[in-house]
């Protein structure tokens, strides 16, 4: 799973869903700055089912637009599909504290 | 690489329950014939050291895949601190840029040892420039420990997370000329 970083942007019922794919750390940063603009809100769902290792620079890229997207932007972001590890890591980060996680959405 | 001086004290810094650890870095990873030494030639290294922890420990049920995880995570943020934040010019400013690859300049060495016993992984990178110091250390975890109010810039995060995921870890410098940090992951029960 550990590969390199990838995202797409779509649509579930009215609701934009940003899904995050391979790994989080320093080589995501051209990548994180690209998806930024291209969220257009008022709220967005991240979904990590698909993401690896995620590194402390990559949770500095994720509080970076976080950051960017709740608070200079005001949209309601969440977040979904948290592995174990990484959840432990957006919980002594911080990451949880600027969007909520919500469950995963199940296949019907 | 900074001067040094051969003699020099060193800094010993252990984080974790001490029954059953003798002092020194002996007791902290009990040596072994067992024991992998790897010495890391360049940053694209990384990738297949990781790679190579993971496939030791297996990834046969969720415990084991839990300390995979945390033992990639560890072996990233180890080499990535003796990669990137250890090189300093000597007004302290970072030699290297992070997203760059680099490769080792001839006098300089990083070390990764590791030994897997089915229960414990130990793990330790050594890196030549011994830039760490313990009031650095500290205020790492200190101001890392406070995140009511999270900053994407914080430094130290890496050192923190180990600090929060090894069982124990230690850290010693010998202040320009080397710095090693260990610890160790136990094989836990994953809840349901």
């Amino acid at each position: 799973m550990d590969t390199s970083f990838t995202y797409r942007l779509a649509q579930e019922a009215q609701q934009e869903v940003l899904f995050l794919s391979g790994a989080i750390d320093n080589q995501a940063e051209p990548l994180f700055g690209e998806l930024q603009k291209r969220v257009s809100g008022p709220s967005l769902i991240l979904d990590f089912s698909d993401v690896g290792r995620v590194n402390s620079m990559g949770i500095a890229l994720i509080l970076r637009c976080l950051k960017h997207l709740t608070r200079e932007r005001s949209l309601q972001v969440q977040i979904r599909g948290v592995n174990q590890i990484n959840g432990m890591l957006f919980k002594m980060s911080g990451v949880f504290l600027m969007a909520k996680e919500v469950p995963t959405r199940t296949m019907e | 690489m900074m001067s040094t001086t051969l003699n020099e004290a060193a800094t010993m810094i252990f984080i974790g329950p001490s029954i059953d650890v003798t002092p020194g870095l002996d007791g902290l990873f009990p040596d072994s014939t067992d024991t992998v030494v790897r010495q890391v030639c360049c940053s694209a290294d990384k990738p297949a050291l990781i790679e190579e922890i993971v496939a030791l420990i297996g990834e046969k049920d969720p415990a084991h895949t839990l300390l995979a995880q945390k033992a990639a995570l560890m072996v990233d943020e180890m080499l990535e601190n003796a990669l990137y934040a250890a090189p300093r010019a000597a007004d302290g400013s970072a030699l290297y840029p992070q997203r760059e690859p680099r490769s080792l300049l001839p006098d300089e060495q990083i070390t990764v040892r590791y030994r897997y016993d089915g229960t414990h992984l130990f793990l330790e990178v050594r890196d030549s420039w011994g830039s760490l110091s313990q009031s650095k250390v500290f205020s790492y975890l200190a101001i890392n420990t406070q995140e009511t109010e999270p900053d994407p810039d914080r430094t130290g995060r890496g050192l923190f997370f180990m600090w929060r995921l090894f069982d124990h870890l230690y850290v010693r410098i010998y202040p320009g000329r080397e710095t090693v940090v260990g610890g160790s992951l136990l094989l836990q029960p994953v809840r349901g």
